[in-house]
């Protein structure tokens, strides 16, 4: 291993370093396999007080979103809210993906006029004291006509129960406070996982490019104020653990590159895999990239510690499918289809191998010579994602106005800039981390041949039905660590002013999208 | 390092004056509108690329956008032209991939309202289908895909910024975010000003600890 110091200051260090050398704030780095036993306090302790800090802003981002989005006003918020209270009041899940909702939550919903607003950009949520007695009057007849459980789930009901699961502490700790308070705690537990998501995207920047430590900052913070982080986390939905749990995965993937497959690090893979096939469906997209990690890990861990390092692979291997093989069982047992929704997405009922190809490139990329267009007058990566990572909140029905997705391109091209110039002066050290890059690479595409297999499903009667920003945000700690080398492709001098003005534009636009959603419901 | 500390005042100073700017701006209100809520008819519908014409419009003073009234799942670039005696006095364009009832379709503004006008909505679509919404009326008055006349008119928002900013609004907004939730009350805004305060204290403090 080659080690080296760890520069603390605006460092002019290669943008991409030797996959191994001196931990963080110049602590050496962790031996391999006989890593010290330490306890969770000591491991917490071990993070650094930047973490912590791009954890709070990140909380408190999305808890700001949660008071600003109203209740029931992103994207399948009813639905999410109905599995919980079925898996709270019932302790099972639920059966049906109908929208019939439990009489009570579709009393609150009434309340709220959520129908009518919802994709109506042009109407407003509810805006005066009679509207106000009147949901007043929905809430008590809520409370007279309360059910217990809600058995259909819409859309959510195909979703595993993890983040459902943990939502049903504050929804029993809000007690009998009635469905909108019990959404106020649930949004504001859900808060919690944007702060581990951005204080594991630091983690995972400091592991991956460790020669500058102030870089790690930019990552974090800039990530803490990604606005589409705060909506899904300041929302009840599983996308926010989802989130949490990808970043997790992505630092210790980076740790184990740099410092070795230990076998804390080994199972602590396998159970990260294991919680993301329990929290959401779309977690598949990343487990071809992860159990590559992991085989390439333990053949690098094989020359070092011989045979051990199969035996940490199969144990974390095991960890990591094995909800996934009980699940399949199950379904087998039961006659459905092997991996349920997943199952489903593989089909390819309505058109040939390379047609879904086609589809699936198309849908991120211009179109090569040759291809069919499925998407005439539409450049995708432009008008589907990146104009709705720039502003498309609520239920998918708030925009900027249309010279702010253009403006958006000026700052976004000159990271583009900064970062390919800093990739370009580390270019010769990328040699030796080819197969790291390469893990990373395959989470990534993993996910999005998912979302366009999925999207194919639909396909031709929609479009792209799940061409949304929100499913890329699995990839966060990616773009932490493309601002971290964009900041430090400005160079030795300029390279933390530059990371300043990154964060100062993630803080904008986080604040400008804020204020278009209060406008869309409150103006 | 002095130029953290410039960037981020600078930053911030900029990001100030962007939120004053557009808090001195008006949201755009409703000039003129012949939608009647609860009476929704939908009056064509395509799969395929076309122009619809509706004559009998006013295009009032001011007006900076038209919200047309045509629902779709990914709706396509739509061009609207506003013509008055055979000239047109108006005329823009919305890109692809707009979703919900409507599309808003921004325009340069009249200094005179405009009576007799009419207004033309294009676009063009592959395999999705947009749904045109209205009100039914006679044929004589409907609207027109080329000469063939619609079962109705079709909704026609005429859109310009009001007469004001929305700084003034400020507790008027406040006071209607604190409606619908868990504990009623003008407390939502302030707690939400807090928390985002918070925020960007925080981050601007790491910054200065950790760039500087």
């Amino acid at each position: 291993m080659n080690a080296r110091a760890t520069s603390t200051s605006a460092s002019s260090a290669p943008a991409l370093e030797p996959p191994a050398h001196a931990g963080a704030a110049g602590r050496p780095p962790a031996a391999t396999a006989s890593a010290p036993r330490r306890s969770p306090r000591a491991l917490l302790c071990r993070v650094p007080a930047a973490a912590w800090i791009c954890a709070l802003v990140a909380v408190l981002n999305a808890a700001c979103w949660s008071l600003v989005t109203p209740p029931f006003q992103s994207p399948d918020e009813p639905d999410h809210f109905a599995y919980v209270k079925q898996l709270a009041e019932t302790g099972g899940l639920p059966t049906s993906s109908s929208e019939q909702l439990s009489t009570e939550e579709l009393l609150v919903l009434n309340g709220l006029h959520e129908i009518q607003v919802r994709q109506r950009p042009q109407d407003r949520t509810i805006a005066s004291q009679a509207e106000e007695r009147e949901l007043e009057a929905y809430l008590r007849q809520a409370r007279v006509d309360a059910t217990r459980g809600s058995p259909a789930a819409g859309v959510a009901t195909s979703q595993p129960p993890l983040y459902y699961a943990l939502e049903s502490l504050p929804y029993l700790a809000a007690g009998g406070a009635g469905d909108l308070t019990r959404l106020q705690w649930m949004r504001l537990f859900s808060a919690l996982f944007a702060g581990l998501t951005a204080a594991f995207a630091y983690l995972f920047v400091r592991e991956a490019l460790p020669s500058a430590r102030w870089s790690w900052t930019v990552a974090g913070l800039a990530i803490a104020l990604t606005p589409l982080l705060g909506v899904m986390s300041g929302a009840v939905n599983p996308d926010s653990l989802l989130y949490a749990i990808s970043a997790a995965t992505f630092y210790v993937l980076a740790r184990a590159f740099r410092r070795g497959l230990s076998w804390r690090t080994a199972v602590a893979l396998g159970a990260l895999v294991a919680l993301g096939l329990l929290t959401k469906v779309n977690f598949v997209g990343l487990v071809p990239g992860a159990l590559l990690g992991l085989l390439v890990l333990s053949v690098r861990a094989a020359r070092t510690c011989g045979r051990s390092s199969y035996r940490r692979l199969a144990v974390s291997g095991g960890i990591a499918l094995g909800p996934a093989a009980f699940y399949a069982v199950v379904n087998l047992a039961s006659g459905k289809p092997t991996f349920g929704v997943v199952s489903s997405a593989l089909d390819l009922t309505h058109g040939s191998l390379l047609s879904e190809a086609s589809y699936i490139w198309q849908l991120y990329l211009p179109r090569l010579p040759g291809m069919g267009s499925d998407f005439p007058g539409i450049f995708t990566t432009r008008q589907l994602w990146f104009n709705d990572y720039v502003g498309l909140y609520g239920w998918l029905d708030t925009p900027f106005p249309a010279w702010v997705d253009t403006l958006a391109l000026v700052p976004a091209a000159a990271i583009l800039a900064l970062f390919t110039r800093s990739f370009v002066h580390g270019r010769s050290i990328l040699a030796g981390r080819l197969s790291e890059i390469a893990v990373y690479a395959t989470m990534a595409l993993g996910l999005l041949v998912l979302i366009g297999a999925d999207s194919y499903l639909a396909f031709p009667a929609t479009d792209a039905e799940y061409a949304q920003a929100r499913y890329l945000l699995p990839l966060l700690p990616l773009l932490g660590a493309v601002l971290a080398l964009a900041a430090r492709g400005a160079g030795r001098r300029w390279g933390p002013a530059a990371g300043t003005l990154i964060v100062v534009l993630f803080a904008a636009h986080d604040i400008f999208s804020q204020l278009q959603v209060i406008a869309r419901y409150y103006g | 390092m002095r130029s953290v500390r410039v960037a981020l005042a600078a930053g911030l100073t900029l990001l100030i004056c962007a939120l004053v700017l557009t808090l001195l701006g008006s949201p755009l209100t409703v000039a003129s509108t012949d939608k009647v809520r609860g009476a929704e008819a939908q009056i064509a519908s395509t799969t395929r690329g076309t122009t619809y014409c509706q004559g009998g419009e006013t295009l009032p003073q001011g007006t900076t956008a038209i919200r047309v009234w045509l629902d779709a799942a990914a709706g396509p670039r739509v061009s609207v032209v506003v013509s008055a005696g055979g000239r047109t006095i108006a005329h823009g364009e919305r890109g692809s991939v707009w979703i919900g009832g409507s599309v808003t379709v921004p325009l340069a503004p009249l200094p005179r309202t405009v009576s007799g006008t009419t207004v033309c909505v294009s676009f063009p679509l592959h395999d999705e289908s947009v749904v045109v919404q209205g009100r039914t009326s006679s044929p004589a008055v409907a609207a027109r895909e080329g000469q063939q006349p619609l079962s109705g008119r079709i909704w026609i928002d005429y859109l310009r910024p009001g007469t004001r900013s929305w700084l003034s609004m400020v507790t008027e907004v406040a006071r209607r975010m604190g409606l619908g939730r868990a504990s009623a009350g003008t407390w939502v805004a302030p707690a939400a000003l807090a928390l985002v305060a918070a925020a960007l204290v925080l981050a601007s403090r790491l910054l200065i600890k950790e760039l500087a």
